[in-house]
């Protein structure tokens, strides 16, 4: 009965998931009027700034599951940081692809050493070295506590990220969402607000569905394992 | 390329990569069920 229950929770999420995408890409392509100086590639802010914001999500549950389990020794919340980890290495992987794209008609160039832009490049290599260390190491208790290690250290690049804007002279603008000086809708127009709102609910839908997939998926390997060594 | 060339660009790169993820994830996540049930219906038998 739980096992039912927990389908049914899945396939709403994953409803409600696709009406908000199809929202999102409405008011996103068509419904948000194209931005006073950047024109349409600002739509691209559409994906990018989600793309990152559940990245950041994904490698804060990274952190607290690798902490829990260095602490507790407990599968579950390695199979947690796990999982976060695999879909934060995704949507950092986006960010970027995004940024490029959007950035060769805003700065003139696909890529540059921006402070920034590397920092999150090196967030990308770090989660991606956890992934192989994952993938490579035969002892899975030693894997699991070594890339703890490393999901704790990666995840303090985050602050450095976010920080990187004010810090140092960078091409990157400062942020327009997370910023302590002002609150969204004061510093963006309601309509391209609004087109980034729904955007934003339909990555979180999105990440909450696949992560749940994900983490299921983690504890089926582990009772496939323990059936196996019975 | 036009602006709207790279709209497209970034969205078609997008959602494919995030559609090609939730595919893999569920082709693995039938695997593992399939296999759950095999070890099941092995230990019955």
């Amino acid at each position: 009965m739980p096992q039912v229950t927990g389908k049914k929770r899945k396939g709403i999420l994953g409803a409600a998931t696709l009406v908000f995408i199809i929202a999102g890409l409405y008011w996103g392509l068509v419904k948000a009027p194209p931005d006073a100086y950047q024109g349409d590639s600002q739509r691209i802010m559409y994906l990018h700034i989600p793309s990152i914001l559940i990245a950041y999500l994904s490698f804060f549950l990274v952190f607290v599951g690798s902490c829990l389990y260095l602490w507790k020794r407990e599968k579950r919340d390695d199979n947690l940081a796990y999982g976060a980890a695999e879909i934060g290495v995704l949507f950092t992987a986006l960010t970027i692809v995004e940024g490029s794209i959007w950035g060769r008609p805003t700065w003139g160039v696909w890529w540059t050493w921006d402070a920034r832009l590397t920092l999150t490049a090196i967030l990308l290599l770090i989660f991606i070295g956890y992934l192989m260390l994952r993938a490579l190491v035969e002892d899975e208790s030693r894997a699991a506590s070594s890339a703890a290690i490393l999901g704790i250290i990666g995840f303090l690049d985050i602050p450095l990220i976010h920080m990187s804007v004010y810090w140092w002279r960078t091409l990157h603008q400062p942020p327009s969402i997370l910023r302590p000086d002002k609150v969204p809708w004061e510093n963006i127009h309601p309509e391209l607000l609004t087109a980034l709102a729904i955007n934003f609910v339909a990555f979180v839908l999105l990440y909450f569905y696949m992560l749940s997939l994900r983490l299921r998926l983690g504890e089926m390997h582990e009772e496939i394992k323990a059936r196996r060594m019975r | 390329m036009s602006m709207w060339g790279y709209v497209i660009l970034a969205y078609g790169i997008v959602w494919g990569a995030i559609l090609l993820y939730v595919v893999s994830l569920k082709r693995r996540y039938r695997a593992a069920e399939n296999e759950l049930q095999r070890l099941s219906d092995a230990k019955e038998s």
